[in-house]
């Protein structure tokens, strides 16, 4: 695991700074620059660069070691710096709110209620003026990105003008494009270069409902998806693998086809055991080799119907061989771990590992030998 | 008005407050049918299918369903019942049911060319005509080609596949090659996505043909009616051995246009009956990778020898049968080998799309999707349409080529088949449940009972796919685990 | 419902006109009139059908089972028909339609709706 966020202490920083790494001087001092100009050193050590007139964090070497050049950061003047974008990582995000019109029992990063939208959208104005024009992939995450509304729409336009390589994937609840208006705000989009990844837990209304906690949530999702379909945007669904998703996974599966065979990509989700989880853990939490056969049938089914499939999240050895193929390495590069039981693992260099935020892991997990 | 971006309460609420009463709800429309003693089928107006207990449609109908039976989240996410009076998904079924008609929207799209009624075979259920192989009367015209070609490209519809027809449509190369230079030629401003195919009983070909077949992408379709001594006896040709001739024929062409190129169609006759394994084997042998378990026509010189063509659709039904068990086990073997009937009727009812087999569509293929242009510039509704022609029943003629398009296509005649050609109204049709997989055929109908609507309790038509139809739907529950698998590789190409 | 072998060649059936209305006996009876002639007439409180067949009814409580199973089939498809004719009308020309001339609005409390949505 890499820490993203470090507490320091800051020197002469009056405000808050989004800064992009210019050099690294020796592997003590890191000189960031913001878009306007302003320089920041980034020590391990007050005695390196003494001069007081520059403005400074002191962090410990640790978090100095994991920065290269290129990467953007948030500087706080109370000291915390956080790592907006790494140039050596494809799971980069924009983090545009913590606010969120659901409240799914499974949440990894609960939402919070104050209005940040504001505050989050001038960081990554210009976090996108900062990060690589040959930037590959960009995420764009929440809370819930639609509650920007057209702030959103014009984030993504700045977005794609500058980073006309970049390809941007979206996670949002999607329940906003149940309204053909709402859609029409993207019109503007170009829809090649955008995915939009959409959960969906459950083929009866009830039931997805009482997993997000919002009522009428199944239906605005669901048209939501229609619109998007209609209007050929580019769409992945998701679905949390959990006790409340697993047993009607397979009729998930066919209702996708039958409505919505336009999507383009499906990921079957472990679970992360942190957020909300814990606090639900009795309603949720279940081996994952539990639900297995559901899991199998699904997979298999949408792949044989031409439907892309994939498996996220679940190390390969609490997969079925015949799901194995389906497995991505999909748990960020700064959450990712392996335990001790994968040691001697022969499928280790295939494996996507778990989330290392995860407070408690699978009692299952242990090594494939061939 | 405060938009709630943030929700002001995040205390957790239970499963209840998100659901409802069991006996809330209102009816959407479904159809049923009777699947044994123990089940029945119900089948909504998109043709999503659901095997449930018979008695279940009545206690759905009479708001009987208990409490906690679990059947209630399978009715309502397939559409058989809803919470609302006016569904809040009826956006999303709405997109279903248009996607299911799709087929119309296109408009005609199956061109057949009639080039000539010659042939060098006399099959005993030929549906046209046999012909000596030397006579031009019974050749199309040039004009008429002509003519026949921009009708086509006035059609709406993006695809357009051009099936070459006869007699021995290779015996007229001449008009063969000119049809498709000719609309190749047009076509480089109309851009529509062509598909060409020439039915041949591939006893004809030379390099010149094979040749100009394969520069233009034509798919060539011959007939194999199985073993060699069953399709001897189907497909005499004085003095020579069909059979042979036709392998022949079918391994010269592989090899000049390409292995996938060539496909073939069986017609089964009385004899064909007892040998339904002997026929996929043959099939199997010969290297393709599907079968259309094909019944005869009542049509044309099928009537004519009635002893050797005309059986009890019950009999058709065992042979499908019969058949079909024996390529599921093909298929357990491990060989990918399709039935294309039971494939077309998979599709209808495991896929949200639509299929553009003519035959059996609601409306009708006859006109909305095909339409025929005869050796003798006469316009016919369909294929079978020209068969019936041949006995002198010009019921189904729609006027010449030489008319213009609306007269052909919106014309009198169109507007008369139009009140038969869509299953939903027509009696027998409309309570079935099969009807979305189903379709209309007003000339079947004509042709084997007289009138356009048709009769359907002694209807062959729907004995024979009510039939099929429910054995698939049994197959699919009682022998769920094994043919599951198969049956979706039919259906995903 | 009576049902009266009058011969060995005809059944005579009796419907109470509160129980099956004579659309439900018509479709019901359809698919008996390939094999039998069927004769329907309605009375003021019943429905009075015959069932003959010239070469005498086989199995007639067979027959007299199937028929009954089948009424209520018919009753049900009556009852769902009717019921749903509005919606089926509107889901067809829903799906005919061009554009978003029919669309509903969506689902919800005016709470969640996005701004000018």
């Amino acid at each position: 695991m890499i820490d993203l966020v470090c507490l320091g202490k800051a020197f002469d920083l009056q405000k808050e700074i989004v800064a992009k790494i210019t050099g690294i001087e020796d592997s003590r001092v890191v000189n960031c620059k913001s878009l306007n100009g302003d320089l920041v050193f980034l020590q391990s050590d007050t005695s390196i660069n003494p001069d007081l007139a520059n403005q400074k964090v002191v962090v410990g070497q640790k978090f100095l070691d994991q920065l290269y050049l290129g990467d953007v950061l948030l500087l706080k003047p109370n000291g915390f710096v956080r790592i907006l974008f790494r140039v050596k990582s494809n799971h980069n995000s924009l983090f545009v709110t913590e606010m969120c019109n659901s409240n799914c029992l499974m949440c990894s990063q609960p939402p919070k209620n104050a209005d940040d939208i504001d505050y989050h959208y001038t960081i990554n104005e210009q976090l996108i003026n900062l990060i690589p024009k040959s930037t590959k992939f960009l995420g764009i995450t929440g809370g819930e990105p639609l509650l920007l509304e057209s702030k959103f729409v014009k984030l993504l336009d700045d977005c794609q003008n500058l980073l006309p390589e970049t390809h941007i994937h979206v996670l949002t609840n999607g329940r906003y494009f149940a309204w053909p208006k709402f859609v029409e705000l993207f019109n503007g989009i170009d829809k090649e270069r955008i995915v939009f990844g959409i959960p969906l837990y459950s083929d009866f209304d009830e039931n997805h409902d009482f997993i997000v906690q919002a009522k009428n949530a199944f239906n605005q999702t669901i048209l939501g998806l229609h619109n998007l379909g209609r209007n050929e945007f580019r769409i992945e669904i998701r679905c949390v693998l959990h006790k409340l998703t697993f047993e009607r996974l397979p009729r998930l599966a066919e209702y996708i086809y039958s409505n919505l065979p336009f999507v383009e990509h499906i990921a079957f989700m472990g679970l992360e055991y942190t957020g909300y989880t814990p606090y639900n853990s009795k309603l949720l939490w279940i081996e994952p080799h539990a639900y297995s056969t559901e899991l199998e049938q699904s997979v298999l089914f949408l792949n044989s119907v031409g439907i892309n499939v994939s498996i996220y999240n679940i190390p390969l050895c609490l997969l079925t061989p015949s799901t194995r193929k389906f497995a991505r390495n999909s748990i960020s590069d700064w959450k990712k771990e392996y335990l001790e039981e994968c040691i001697g693992c022969s499928h280790l260099n295939d494996c996507g590992g778990v989330f290392g935020t995860s407070k408690i892991q699978s009692a299952y997990i242990k090594a494939i030998i061939d | 008005m405060e938009n709630i971006r943030n929700k002001r309460n995040r205390k957790f609420r239970t499963r209840e407050y998100y659901g409802n009463s069991a006996s809330d709800y209102h009816l959407l429309p479904f159809r049923f049918i009777e699947l044994s003693e123990s089940k029945e089928i119900l089948v909504n107006e998109v043709g999503e299918s659901l095997i449930v207990p018979r008695g279940t449609a009545l206690k759905i109908a009479q708001r009987c369903i208990a409490e906690n039976d679990p059947i209630i989240p399978d009715l309502i996410s397939r559409f058989f019942i809803s919470r609302k009076p006016i569904p809040e998904l009826i956006d999303v079924l709405a997109t279903r049911y248009r996607t299911k008609k799709s087929f119309l929207d296109s408009f005609t799209s199956l061109h057949i060319f009639v080039l000539t009624l010659r042939c060098n075979h006399s099959c005993h259920y030929c549906q046209v005509s046999r012909v000596t192989e030397n006579r031009e009367d019974f050749d199309i015209s040039y004009n008429d080609i002509d003519l026949g070609i921009d009708h086509m490209f006035k059609s709406p519809s993006k695809k357009l596949t051009i099936e070459f027809q006869g007699g021995e449509p290779l015996l007229a190369f001449d008009k063969l090659e000119y049809a498709i230079e000719r609309i190749t030629r047009l076509n480089k401003d109309f851009k529509k996505e062509l598909s060409f195919v020439v039915c041949t009983n591939a006893t004809v070909f030379n390099t010149k043909n094979l040749q100009f077949l394969k520069e233009h992408n034509v798919l060539i379709s011959t007939s194999l009616d199985g073993p060699e001594f069953l399709h001897d006896a189907n497909r005499p040709k004085t003095g020579r051995n069909s059979y042979q001739l036709v392998l022949n024929g079918i391994n010269y062409a592989r090899k000049m246009v390409g292995h996938d190129q060539v496909s073939a169609l069986m017609t089964t006759t009385r004899l064909s009956l007892d040998y339904p394994i002997e026929i996929i084997d043959n099939y199997l042998e010969n290297g393709f990778n599907n079968i259309f378990l094909r019944p005869i026509s009542p049509y044309g010189f099928a009537l004519k020898n009635k002893t050797k063509n005309i059986y009890d659709d019950k009999k058709f039904l065992e042979f499908y049968k019969k058949g079909l068990d024996h390529i599921i086990k093909i298929n357990q073997r491990g060989r990918y080998f399709v039935e294309d009937y039971t494939a077309i009727l998979l599709k209808k009812i495991l896929t949200p799309f639509c299929t553009n087999y003519v035959d059996l569509q609601s409306p009708s293929g006859i006109i909305n999707n095909v339409v025929v242009f005869n050796y003798d510039g006469r316009v016919y509704a369909s294929d079978e349409s020209r068969m019936l022609a041949e006995r002198n029943d010009l019921t189904f003629l729609l006027g010449h080529v030489s008319d213009s398009y609306e007269s052909i296509f919106y014309g009198k005649k169109s507007k008369e088949l139009s009140k038969y050609w869509s299953n939903e109204s027509l009696a027998g049709c409309s309570d079935c449940a099969f009807q979305s997989y189903c379709g209309a055929d007003p000339v079947y109908h004509y042709a084997s009972q007289g009138d356009f609507e048709g009769f359907r309790p002694t209807s062959g038509f729907c004995l024979k796919n009510m039939g099929i139809i429910k054995h698939l739907f049994e197959l699919m529950d009682f022998r769920k685990e094994e043919v599951m698998p198969i049956f979706i590789s039919w259906i995903s190409n | 419902m009576e049902f009266v072998c009058v011969n060995p060649s005809l059944l005579k059936i009796s419907l109470s006109k509160e129980v099956y209305t004579i659309d439900v006996v018509y479709k019901c009876f359809y698919w008996y009139s390939g094999k039998y002639s069927v004769t329907i007439n309605e009375g003021l409180s019943t429905i009075e059908i015959d069932l003959e067949l010239g070469e005498g009814i086989q199995k007639v409580d067979g027959l007299i089972k199937r028929l009954k199973i089948d009424l209520i089939d018919f009753k049900t498809r009556d009852i769902v028909s009717k019921e749903t004719v509005n919606i089926r009308e509107l889901l067809v020309a829903k799906a005919f339609a061009h554009g978003d001339e029919f669309d509903e609005s969506p689902p919800g409390e005016i709470a969640d709706t996005p701004t000018n949505c």
